[in-house]
């Protein structure tokens, strides 16, 4: 199990530590040896697996290079809103100076607190805003999804596959294009059914809706976005092929695991901390992939026919020299209007903002 | 396997989690008791039998520490509100909260744990037709929610229990006055619906999603406390109003992967849409609630 603080005894911890900061300051300034307190506040709980999961891991990595000089909080469960804005105004009250704000609705208060705390950096999920001591950051799902849409269609028998996915916004569209795409390089008549949950958390209708696509006959099934192992587990239940993001969930499903795309953030938490360190922290949108060593696929299922392994590798290494993309056109839309003309490829900013599915989505995209 | 035969199969799977709530609710409100705190309850049945199960327990033992915890929540609720008289809804909310929190708290240790589901039961014969099949290919507590939805039509509705039940529902004083202990059977009518809410929460967490999450109940609580309404406190009309939530949130899903281009949300919301409806059109039969309807519900007895 992972070591947390939930809301409760950090509440409880953080008064005893500002107390003890207070006595402190009265006693002497504060001292350059104090640890950097990093503080993380993310909207779902520490999970063994998952999107929270992925960030603490990233977090853990900088204490250990770091050693005593850093200490780590993390605030889980905080709803997006006026309570997380509380939250973390209170964290960098009692002497946050690197603030993690890990999921996108914190952005507003995130933000505020990066233009009232020069001293303050904020790293902050899946954003769009941008300031001097405040990153956006985001994964390039994308480029592992079209590797394991290329071992998705070599292993479908039907030659239909399938997604649970949470809400119908750019970052989980591109995702499940790249999918598409990545299976109809190995097979140009894949296609892929859609279940949008609608919903971040609900694992129950998570586990329905693999079903309901496996009675479709989609016979891989991509956990878009899901932060419990709903899917992953329903998926070896029905004997069929499934993979998550984030982290690895290989231990639900021995059997019919497909792999992961899983998201390393120690190398940028770590350059981040060390420029913030170093006083020479700029804030810039941060779209990590395969070449940052933040996307990485592990996990593979030992299944996967060797050729089609060797074309994954070799894709693999394509994408981390950036001689290739997987919006590369020509790329049609699912209403077989031309999305992508021949020999364009989609800038960063055009990958992010998404909102059509490609051909061979059967599911319409909601509005 | 198409849609029609996933959501028959599924159905009445996906149906007994609010089933079992609804039906304990039904009993404490029929008794004149409105618990609002089910969702709570549930969850911290949910936990607690998830607990046990991940331990080596077993499902017979999860179901039974997720009863008791659910009985104890609600007799901390009839505490108050029975032996306080406290107001009752606001009581109830606050039993659901601290439901939630427990829940919460105890499962923190097991976040994300799975544990192994059990196996379905097949009627033979039956469970061969084509399309309708999957409906009698069920696991032993979908069975036994049945039997026990059977059981308490009958009781309720041809024993002297039952009649007694109603009675003080309908009139404490006159039940009062003719020498039975009003609130001594309101509280095992709570301690009924405490029980129920814990097991169905039970059924969610080790055997219909067999994993625990921190929140995993994602308001089916509410919609067991909806039903009861919805089926204006008579079982068969409870049955039938699950059985059509679970249908209609299987035949959304179904929908999506069919590829009907019907907006997600739109579906994602029918189960409700449909329940407000429904609601909507029985709450306009006055008669239809006066018959039925619990008139002492929510009102704390004096002698």
């Amino acid at each position: 199990m992972t070591t947390s603080i939930t809301r409760r005894n950090f509440i409880a911890g953080a008064s005893v530590a500002s107390m003890a900061a207070a006595v402190a300051g009265r006693a002497s300034a504060a001292t350059a040896e104090d640890p950097l307190l990093i503080t993380l506040v993310i909207p779902s709980p520490v999970a063994d697996v998952g999107w929270g999961h992925a960030l603490y891991e990233g977090l853990l990595a900088v204490k250990e290079s770091y050693g005593d000089a850093v200490q780590i909080s993390v605030i889980e469960n905080i709803y997006e809103g006026p309570d997380a804005d509380r939250i973390m105004n209170k964290a960098v009250a009692e002497g946050t100076k690197f603030l993690v704000a890990g999921s996108f609705g914190y952005q507003n208060g995130a933000m505020q607190i990066a233009r009232r705390n020069p001293d303050v950096t904020v790293l902050h999920a899946s954003g769009f805003m941008v300031a001097p001591n405040f990153s956006p950051f985001a994964a390039q799902y994308s480029q592992g999804t079209y590797l394991m849409g290329m071992a998705a269609a070599a292993l479908s028998k039907t030659g239909k596959i399938g997604s649970v996915s949470a809400f119908a916004i750019p970052e989980l569209i591109t995702s499940l294009n790249a999918f598409v795409l990545g299976a109809q390089a190995i097979n140009p008549d894949v296609e892929l059914s859609v279940v949008w949950l609608n919903s971040w958390f609900d694992p129950a209708k998570a586990q329905e809706s693999a079903k309901a696509l496996h009675a479709q006959d989609c016979d891989v099934i991509f956990s878009n976005a899901q932060d419990t192992p709903s899917v992953v587990a329903q998926c070896e239940e029905l004997g069929i092929y499934s993979f998550n993001l984030n982290s690895s969930m290989k231990a639900y499903a021995p059997k019919t695991y497909l792999g992961c795309v899983l998201t390393d953030w120690s190398p940028f938490f770590k350059a981040s901390v060390d420029a913030h360190v170093a006083g020479t922290f700029k804030g810039a949108n941060a779209f990590l992939g395969v070449a940052d060593g933040v996307v990485k696929t592990v996990d593979w299922s030992p299944d996967i026919p060797a050729e089609t392994m060797a074309k994954i590798k070799e894709t693999e290494a394509a994408i981390a020299d950036g001689s290739f993309s997987p919006f590369t056109g020509p790329i049609l839309k699912a209403d077989g209007t031309e999305g992508v003309p021949a020999g364009v490829t989609l800038t960063n900013e055009e990958v992010i903002s998404m909102d059509w599915h490609v051909k061979g989505v059967t599911t319409p995209l909601p509005n | 396997m198409n849609a029609i035969e996933f959501i028959l199969s599924g159905m009445l799977a996906a149906a007994t989690p609010f089933l079992l709530a609804a039906l304990g609710e039904l009993v404490a409100e029929r008794s004149g008791v409105l618990n609002l705190g089910v969702e709570g309850t549930m969850a911290f049945g949910a936990a607690l039998g998830f607990i046990v199960v991940y331990n080596g327990g077993g499902h017979v033992l999860g179901f039974v520490a997720a009863s008791l915890g659910g009985v104890l929540l609600s007799l901390l609720f009839a505490f108050v509100t029975l032996g306080l008289r406290a107001n009752q809804v606001a009581t109830g909310l606050a039993i659901g909260i601290l439901g939630l929190g427990l829940s919460a708290f105890y499962g923190k240790p097991y976040e994300s744990f799975t544990v192994s589901g059990i196996g379905k039961i097949a009627v033979p014969g039956l469970s061969d037709i084509p399309v309708v099949g999957g409906l009698f290919a069920q696991d032993i507590v979908v069975w036994l929610a049945l039997g026990t939805t059977v059981v308490l039509w009958y009781v309720l509705a041809h024993t002297k229990l039952g009649l007694l039940l109603r009675a003080v529902g309908e009139n404490p004083k006159a039940a009062n006055s003719i020498g039975y202990p009003v609130v001594l059977i309101r509280l095992g009518a709570v301690a009924f619906g405490g029980a129920m809410a814990g097991i169905a929460g039970a059924y969610a967490s080790t055997i219909y999603t067999p994993l625990w999450a921190d929140g995993m109940i994602a308001g089916r609580g509410w919609i067991a406390v909806a039903l009861v309404v919805f089926g204006t406190w008579m079982v068969g009309r409870v049955f039938w109003g699950a059985c059509l939530f679970g249908a209609v949130s299987l035949g959304g899903i179904a929908a999506q992967t069919a590829g009907l281009s019907v907006p997600s949300q739109l579906l994602t919301s029918l189960p409700y849409l449909v329940t407000i409806i429904v609601l909507g059109v029985i709450s306009s039969n006055r008669t239809l609630l006066k018959i039925n309807g619990v008139p002492s519900l929510g009102e704390p007895f004096e002698k």
